[in-house]
């Protein structure tokens, strides 16, 4: 039993991180914090939902659509709100109110069109059978949702260290008066991972229903504080560091669920609490916390 | 005086509500070294900034080559040959390598690759550790990292600000020479300063008190003007 927890609790934990990912991209690059990253992920969720049920497309299909999808919405956004927002005397505690704002909308908006019913798309979709590793068996859903969340982790580093955008992506999250000293295009740099940030959002909507149960206009709210455990264990403005962040609540969510399922909904509150009194930087704690 | 490289008129500026430079003005000539004298609070590093556009200009106007400039972004002007090194001048979670192909971003990659190569010949210690984070170096190593970076686009105007600013008197004598090494094969230097060690490579020295110029000209200008003499080198001097 504690084998299987452990299995699943790190493909959790690959899941999760997908969660986090791009959460923490956009407060690395740009110091703000989208409250409504949750929301994003179930708009992800409703549209895998829709590709699949009205034009037969299926999930693995229809992630490529959704993450082009997420990222170009995420561009015209950012232009529109994130400048005049960066512009303020305090931006972070502003970007709370406003995403918190964003985020109401995001799911009146959903709960008018969408209704509050339920909805699911079948595990099958993703293939029939489990998968076994050292004797375990985990659902075949839950392994390819975690192989595609590894897939974005490496997609990102390899945008963040091998590329000339990512290195001025870097640059920004290292300091954006410096960046902006250098010549660096700070808006440019910071659109295109807020784009990446939703797109992220979306890519992890898109295997919810496989990982997270039901999809429903409301479940942005709990994704929220999940993404926001993740990002704070693992290290907030690091976004590799949400790897970190992702196996420790993967696994521990997997060992509450095993042996102590009725405090299981407890975690993300205790993980906060407990690296907020013990380290408060974050397990990797590089950077500072302006938040 | 040679033609005008960079040319700022009537300059007005601040933060907030507080206005720092009240009409400050200067030039630049292609080529030319000008040293920008001030003391703390004159308002130096906000004119910089106004130049590189970092900061808006309330009023006034800046040119380049005498195309106006005033409201372009800081990185159109950094295309078009500027380049800055603030005081901290790196990024220090970066390693050197990458801070220097920060400072090149927009040269094509052969011509970057030549630069950076003229750049280790006359900066060793960065090329023996060019895979080191720019954070795990000495001040004085970084500023000079910071030079490199900012002198990796080949810029034609170097704008500085106080790059003195804690170095050590061998480390000044250094950075002055790197600096005279690189003007002699044309780079044009506007160099904002408290310390007078610099006047020796100035060919112009504007001076700017309480957010205006208050005296231009040469160096030898300034050590003819009791006044000013005073003011910067001491009775002594």
């Amino acid at each position: 039993m504690l084998l299987h927890a452990l299995l699943g609790g790190v493909v959790f934990g690959c899941y999760f991180t997908l969660i986090g990912l791009g959460l923490n991209l956009v407060f690395g690059v740009m110091r703000i914090v989208n409250l409504a990253h949750g929301d994003v992920l179930m708009l992800g969720s409703f549209a895998a939902y829709f590709l699949f049920h009205l034009a037969a497309l299926s999930p693995l299909s229809a992630a490529p659509l959704i993450v082009i999808g997420f990222f170009l919405l995420g561009l015209p956004f950012y232009y529109l709100v994130v400048p005049r927002l960066a512009a303020s005397r305090d931006a972070e505690m502003l970007s709370f109110i406003l995403f918190f704002g964003v985020q109401q909308i995001i799911e009146a908006l959903a709960a008018i069109a969408f209704g509050s019913s339920e909805r699911s798309i079948p595990a099958r979709v993703l293939g029939i059978g489990a998968v076994h590793l050292w004797g375990q068996s985990l659902p075949r859903a839950w392994v390819i949702s975690a192989l595609v969340a590894l897939a974005a982790v490496l997609a990102l580093y390899l945008y963040l260290y091998h590329t000339r955008l990512g290195l001025l992506t870097r640059a920004v999250m290292a300091s954006r008066e410096e960046a902006r000293a250098s010549g660096i295009d700070i808006h440019r740099v910071s659109a295109i991972a807020f784009g990446i940030g939703l797109a992220l959002a979306g890519l992890a909507g898109v295997f919810a229903p496989f990982m997270l149960g039901s999809i429903t206009p409301a479940m942005g709210s709990t994704i929220n504080l999940a993404a926001f455990a993740v990002i704070v264990v693992g290290t907030l403005g690091n976004p590799l560091g949400t790897v970190l962040g992702g196996l420790v609540y993967g696994v521990g969510l997997l060992m509450m669920q095993t042996y102590l399922s009725a405090w299981a909904d407890l975690l993300p509150n205790l993980l906060l609490i407990l690296v907020l009194l013990v380290r408060p930087s974050g397990l990797l704690g590089r950077r500072v916390r302006l938040a | 005086m040679p033609a005008d490289l960079l040319r700022a008129e009537g300059l007005a500026a601040g933060y907030g509500k507080v206005r720092v430079l009240w009409g400050a003005g200067l030039t630049v000539g292609a080529g030319e070294s000008v040293v920008l004298l001030g003391p703390n609070g004159a308002g130096k590093t906000t004119l910089l900034k106004v130049l590189l556009g970092l900061m808006p200009a309330w009023a006034g106007r800046v040119s380049l080559e005498g195309e106006e400039i005033t409201t372009w972004p800081s990185d159109r002007r950094v295309r078009r040959g500027l380049a800055y090194m603030s005081e901290i001048g790196v990024f220090t979670a970066l390693s050197i390598a990458e801070n220097l192909a920060i400072g090149g971003q927009f040269s094509p990659p052969a011509r970057l690759r030549r630069r950076l190569d003229e750049l280790y010949a006359v900066f060793p210690d960065l090329a023996a550790r060019r895979g080191a984070l720019a954070g795990s170096l000495s001040g004085g190593q970084r500023k000079m990292l910071g030079i490199a970076k900012a002198l990796a686009g080949a810029p034609r105007l170097l704008i500085m600000d106080e790059p003195s600013a804690g170095l050590s008197p061998l480390f000044v004598g250094q950075v002055i020479g790197i600096l005279r090494r690189f003007h002699a094969t044309g780079l044009a230097l506007l160099i904002a300063e408290q310390n007078v060690k610099f006047l020796d490579l100035a060919e112009r020295v504007f001076t700017l008190e309480g957010g205006r110029v208050g005296f231009s000209g040469s160096v030898a200008e300034l050590h003819a003007d009791n006044a000013l003499h005073r003011a910067y080198f001491g009775l002594g001097a």
